[in-house]
């Protein structure tokens, strides 16, 4: 694969993926903005999209016309921390080189979200919602480094796979 | 097996197992609250197992992959348990939310009507609900085995062994 076309895989991963991201927070604003107008059953909906990955407490989600968002002000931060992420990502890492962050880097931001979270599961503190917004963002931030690198591997690798495989199959040519 | 071929399917089965029975468990479950703990954790695990199972080096789009099958796997395990709980998780979720009222805390939107409608077992919202979280979990897993990949998989290959050379003749000294 040239430099060239895994430059360009690598920016239409990040452009699915900033799409996505985009998809996925307009969706929890969506719920609460659905649920004040009275359309109660598609705000259900969207409510149950994300009940698996967030407990959705109404006292820990910000609100919005009322009612609260579908997620919590902790999942909130990491999502709009992926979407500052990937703002970052052209700016940081560029598109050429599709690098992993670093074990110390990664251990740096998890930091106040583990000891905030533990924290708060111990019952020793009740952090705000604020706290639990900003230390959701520090770690959603992380995220994309990961993602779009990963991605981006993948589907270089599938490629280099085929490449070879075409060349197995290839008749061998004749030999004077 | 080809030891330079990553055999993904062994590590996602074993740690999705075990990330979905952690997600389906009633209280431990809630983990899963904190940025899918269960799963970006599991999906990571399963890599620590790739990478002693592999010669080869990891690449993060291994990682991408046996994260993958394990949300997956997590979530088909997460859903089979939860249906003899179910009853039980909503009991739970009922008094958690009556003493959250009691301290002035507001319901979710619709929530009640969720409660009550949620005990009875239907096939199509459980299939509905396990393709949600299939998608999620997928997500997360891949995700969290792409971080796995960072933090576990070998960073250089060990040095190869020198070629044995045959005995040379002895010296005739």
């Amino acid at each position: 694969m040239t430099p060239a076309s895994g430059s360009r895989s690598v920016r239409t991963i990040w452009a699915l993926t900033f799409g996505g991201a985009i998809v996925w927070m307009a969706m929890i604003f969506l719920a609460p903005w659905l649920a004040a107008r009275g359309a109660a059953g598609a705000a259900r909906v969207l409510y149950a999209v994300f009940a698996p990955v967030c407990h959705q407490i109404a006292d820990r989600c910000f609100l919005l016309y009322g009612h609260p968002l579908a997620v919590c002000g902790r999942c909130l931060g990491i999502y709009a921390g992926v979407m500052a992420g990937l703002v970052l990502y052209p700016l940081i890492r560029g598109f050429s080189r599709p690098a992993l962050p670093m074990a110390r880097t990664f251990a740096l931001v998890t930091l106040p979200l583990a000891l905030d979270g533990l924290a708060g599961i111990l019952g020793l503190w009740k952090s705000p919602i604020e706290l639990r917004f900003a230390t959701g963002v520090l770690w959603g931030a992380i995220l994309p480094f990961y993602f779009v690198a990963g991605l981006a591997d993948l589907v270089r690798t599938r490629r280099e796979r085929l490449a070879a495989r075409d060349a197995c199959k290839k008749p061998p040519g004749n030999i004077e | 097996m080809d030891p330079q071929k990553p055999d993904y399917f062994r590590p996602a089965l074993m740690a999705g197992a075990v990330a979905g029975l952690l997600s389906g468990l009633p209280i431990i479950g809630t983990g899963n609250c904190i940025c899918c703990l269960w799963i970006v954790g599991g999906a990571a695990m399963a890599v620590k197992l790739l990478a002693a199972r592999t010669r080869a080096l990891l690449t993060a789009g291994d990682g991408a992959i046996v994260g993958a099958l394990t949300g997956i796997t997590a979530a088909v395990v997460d859903a089979i348990v939860s249906i003899p709980l179910r009853s039980f998780n909503m009991d739970l979720a009922r008094r958690i939310l009556d003493k959250a009222s009691e301290f002035g805390g507001e319901m979710p939107a619709g929530l009640d009507d969720i409660l009550n409608n949620a005990g009875v077992f239907s096939p199509g919202w459980f299939l509905i609900g396990l393709f949600i979280s299939a998608a999620v979990f997928a997500l997360m897993g891949a995700l969290g085995g792409i971080i796995g990949v960072s933090l576990f998989a070998k960073k250089a290959l060990p040095p190869a062994a020198p070629p044995q050379t045959p005995p040379g003749p002895p010296d005739a000294a």
